[in-house]
C-alpha cells in the first residue's frame, strides 16, 4: 500500500497540466468499423487517432472506460478523413471527439517479446502481462535500399529434405509458400520454427509468426506445439484472428515486419512467417471498399500490389556496416484449386525471389511435404546453399524429372525394359526418402547424409515401399554410430574426401547389417 | 447530376460569399428548366448536414462556472477562438476549454484529472 501511495504522491508532484491548443476532429459518421471525421485537417496518412469519449462525460463516466480506442487514417479527402478503427467500433459515436497523436502508427518492440503473443499493436494477448522495455517503431517504412543490403549467401534451413535440398532458401531471401487449403502449407512453415532449434544459439534465427485470419483454436494449437517444442524461446507469435477487425488483418503483417525489423537491426536474423497473405489481401479489400476506394480486379483496390511488394521488400539481408542481420520473409497464399493464374497468387509469385508450390494431388497420394518440384524455385537461395548439400542435391531435381516423365508413361505400358525399371525403381525410392511427417525436422547434417545415401544407391538393395522405414532406420543408426561424421559435416559444412569414406562405411556396413 | 452535388456546390459558393438569395433564386430557376425539381428535398437534406457539420465545429466556449465566463471568453480569443458566449459546463470541475474547428484547448480540471489517472494507471 505504501508504495502505491508513494508513486501516486510522485506522479502528483511531477504533473504538469498540458492544458495546450490540440488538433481535434468530431465524428461525422461511422459504421463496419470506419469512421468518418470532420476538422482534421491536417492529418496525414496513417497517422494514429485517438477516439477520446471523455469530451461530453463526467469525471467518473470518463474514467471507468479505461481501454482507448485508437484509430488510423487511411483516407485523407475534401471535407474530411477517413479512419479504420483498431478497437471497438461499437464505443464510437457520431460526434465523439477525435484527438490527433501526431504519430504515424507504431507498436511497441522489444526484445522481452521473444515468447509472447501479440496482437498486430503489439499488445500482449496471452494474458502473461505485459511487455517490459518497450519502444516504439513504426509499423510501416521504407524498405533497405541496395546499398545498404548485402547478397543472400547464409542459409536458412527449414529441416524439410524436398526444401532444403531441391529449393534452398537464403537468410534475407522471400521465398513464396503456395497452395490449396489443407496441402500442408503452415506445416512447412512451422516446421521451419521448430527446424531453428538445431541451429547454434547466437546464429539462431528469431521467428515471428503471424497468424492473419486464422481461427483462434488453430493459432492457440500452434502456439502449444511450438511451446511444447521449445521453439517459443526464440519465437514470437502475432495474432490477428478471423474475429477480428479487418483493420487488424490488414496490419498485421506490417506488425510482424516491424518486430522483425527490431531484430534485424540489432545484426541478428530474423525469419517471418505470413500465414497468409491471401486473407490480408482480403481483409484490405474490404476496408478499401468501406473506405470507398474503387475497386479494380477481383474488387482489390489498386494498390493491392504495392501492399504486398512493400511488406515484402522489407525481408533483406544487410551489409556489415549496418549489422550484417537479416529478416527472411515466408508468405504463404492459399490458391483455389490449384489455380496460381488468380490475382493475388501472381502478384506475390511475382515479387518473391521464388515459390514452394503444394499440390493437392500429391498430397492425397500420401507424399508428403506435397511438393511439385517441378514449378518449385528458389531464385536465390542456391548460393546460400552449403557445399554439403549442394553436393548431394546435383542430381536430385533432374533425377525426379525424368522419374516424373516415366511415371506417366509407366501407366499405360506394362513392357518396360530392365533399364527403364530401374530408373523407375530409383525414382520411388528417391521420392519416398523425401517423405518427411510433420513436425519431424532434420538438422541439415543428417539430411545431407540421408540423401548422400540415396543418390549413391545404398537404398537400392531396399525395395521401393521399404525405403522410407529404411530412412528412418539409417537415421536412428547414423545418430548411434555416426555421431563423428555428422560432427564433422556440421561444422566443416561440407562433405569432405575423409568424411566421405567414413560416411560410405558406415553405409555400407546399414546395408550390410539391414539385409541380414 | 445527385443533390449531394448541387448541395456540395451551393456550400462552396456559400462560403466564398455568394449572395444566398440570389443563389437560391437561380438554383431554382436551373432545376425547374432542366426538369430536376424532384431533387430539390434531397438537396435540402444534404444543406441540412453541411450545416449541422458546420455547427458542430463551430467555436464554442465552455466553463465551469459562470463567473469565469469573461476570463475564459478573453483567454481562448488570445488562443484564436473567438465566441460569443461561454457555455455553463459543470463536469469541466474547474478551468475552461474552447473548441473551434479543428481545435481544441481544455484548461479544465477535468482534463488535468483524466490525464493525471491516465499516468498512474498505465
Amino acid at each position: 500500500m505504501e508504495s502505491i501511495i508513494k508513486r501516486i504522491e510522485k506522479e502528483i508532484a511531477g504533473f504538469t497540466p498540458t492544458g495546450g491548443s490540440e488538433e481535434t476532429g468530431i465524428v461525422r459518421a461511422t459504421g463496419d468499423g470506419i469512421a468518418e471525421i470532420d476538422g482534421l485537417d491536417n492529418a496525414v496518412m496513417t497517422e494514429m487517432v485517438l477516439f477520446d469519449a471523455t469530451l461530453d462525460r463526467t469525471l467518473e463516466e470518463a474514467l471507468k472506460d479505461a481501454n482507448p480506442v485508437y484509430g488510423l487514417i487511411l483516407n485523407l479527402e475534401e471535407d474530411g478523413v477517413r479512419a479504420a478503427i483498431l478497437g471497438d467500433a461499437t464505443k464510437v459515436y457520431e460526434g465523439m471527439l477525435v484527438r490527433r497523436l501526431g504519430r504515424l502508427l507504431s507498436i511497441p518492440v522489444s526484445d522481452d517479446m521473444i515468447g509472447r503473443v501479440v496482437n498486430p499493436l503489439g499488445e500482449p494477448v496471452d494474458g502473461k502481462g505485459p511487455i517490459p522495455n518497450t519502444k516504439f517503431r513504426p509499423i510501416e517504412r521504407e524498405a533497405y535500399g541496395v546499398i545498404d543490403r548485402a547478397p543472400v549467401n547464409v542459409p536458412l534451413h527449414t529441416g524439410i529434405k524436398a526444401i532444403d535440398a531441391m529449393v534452398p532458401i537464403g537468410r534475407g531471401q522471400r521465398e513464396l509458400i503456395i497452395g490449396d487449403r489443407g496441402v500442408g502449407k503452415t506445416t512447412i512453415a512451422i516446421d521451419a520454427i521448430l527446424n531453428q532449434k538445431n541451429e547454434p544459439k547466437d546464429s539462431r534465427p528469431i521467428c515471428i509468426y503471424v497468424a492473419i485470419g486464422q481461427k483462434e483454436s488453430k493459432t492457440a494449437k500452434i502456439v502449444a506445439q511450438l511451446a511444447e517444442a521449445g521453439a517459443l524461446e526464440y519465437t514470437i507469435v502475432v495474432t490477428a484472428p478471423a474475429s477480428s477487425p479487418a483493420a487488424y488483418q490488414f496490419l498485421a503483417p506490417f506488425a510482424g515486419a516491424a518486430i522483425g525489423e527490431h531484430f534485424m537491426e540489432q545484426g541478428k536474423d530474423g525469419l517471418v512467417i505470413y500465414d497468409d497473405l491471401s486473407k490480408q489481401a482480403v481483409a484490405y479489400r474490404q476496408l478499401s471498399l468501406l473506405l470507398r476506394r474503387p475497386p479494380g480486379r477481383e474488387a482489390y483496390p489498386g494498390d493491392i500490389f504495392y501492399l504486398h511488394s512493400r511488406l515484402l521488400e522489407r525481408a533483406a539481408k544487410l551489409n556489415k556496416e549496418l549489422g550484417g542481420g537479416s529478416l527472411t520473409a515466408l508468405p504463404i497464399i492459399e490458391t483455389q484449386e490449384g489455380d496460381v493464374s488468380a490475382y493475388i497468387p501472381t502478384n506475390v509469385i511475382s515479387i518473391t525471389d521464388g515459390q514452394i508450390f503444394l499440390l493437392t494431388d500429391l498430397f492425397n497420394k500420401g507424399m508428403r511435404p506435397a511438393i511439385d518440384v517441378g514449378i518449385s524455385v528458389s531464385r536465390v537461395g542456391s548460393s546460400a546453399q552449403t557445399k554439403a548439400m549442394k553436393k548431394v542435391s546435383g542430381k536430385i531435381k533432374l533425377e525426379l524429372a525424368q522419374f516424373r516423365e516415366l511415371e506417366a508413361f509407366m501407366q499405360f505400358s506394362s513392357d518396360l525394359d530392365e533399364g527403364t525399371k530401374k530408373q523407375i525403381d530409383s525414382g520411388r525410392r528417391m521420392t519416398e526418402v523425401l517423405k518427411q511427417g510433420n513436425g519431424a525436422p532434420l538438422a541439415f547434417e543428417m539430411q545431407a547424409a540421408v540423401i548422400f545415401a540415396a543418390i549413391n544407391g545404398y537404398f537400392d538393395t531396399f525395395s521401393p515401399e521399404t525405403t522410407s522405414a529404411m530412412e528412418k532406420k539409417l537415421q536412428d543408426y547414423l545418430v548411434r554410430e555416426g555421431g563423428d561424421v555428422l560432427a564433422a559435416i556440421r561444422s566443416k559444412k561440407e562433405i569432405g574426401e575423409d568424411t566421405e569414406k567414413l560416411l560410405r562405411s558406415l553405409l555400407e556396413k546399414f546395408v550390410e547389417r539391414s539385409g541380414k | 447530376m445527385k443533390a449531394a452535388t448541387y448541395a456540395k456546390a451551393i456550400d462552396r459558393l456559400v462560403e466564398a460569399g455568394t449572395d444566398q438569395a440570389k443563389l437560391a433564386e437561380n438554383l431554382l430557376k436551373n432545376l425547374s428548366a432542366t426538369g430536376r425539381m424532384k431533387l430539390l428535398p434531397g438537396i435540402l437534406g444534404e444543406l441540412k448536414a453541411y450545416e449541422a457539420r458546420r455547427q458542430a465545429v463551430a467555436p464554442r466556449v465552455e466553463v465551469a462556472h459562470e463567473k469565469d465566463a469573461s476570463a475564459a471568453l478573453a483567454a481562448a480569443k488570445a488562443e484564436g477562438i473567438t465566441a460569443e458566449k461561454a457555455h455553463v459546463n459543470h463536469s469541466l470541475i474547474r478551468g475552461w476549454r474552447a473548441r473551434s474547428r479543428g481545435t481544441l484547448v481544455d484548461r479544465s480540471s477535468k482534463r488535468a484529472l483524466i490525464d493525471l489517472y491516465r499516468r498512474i494507471a498505465n
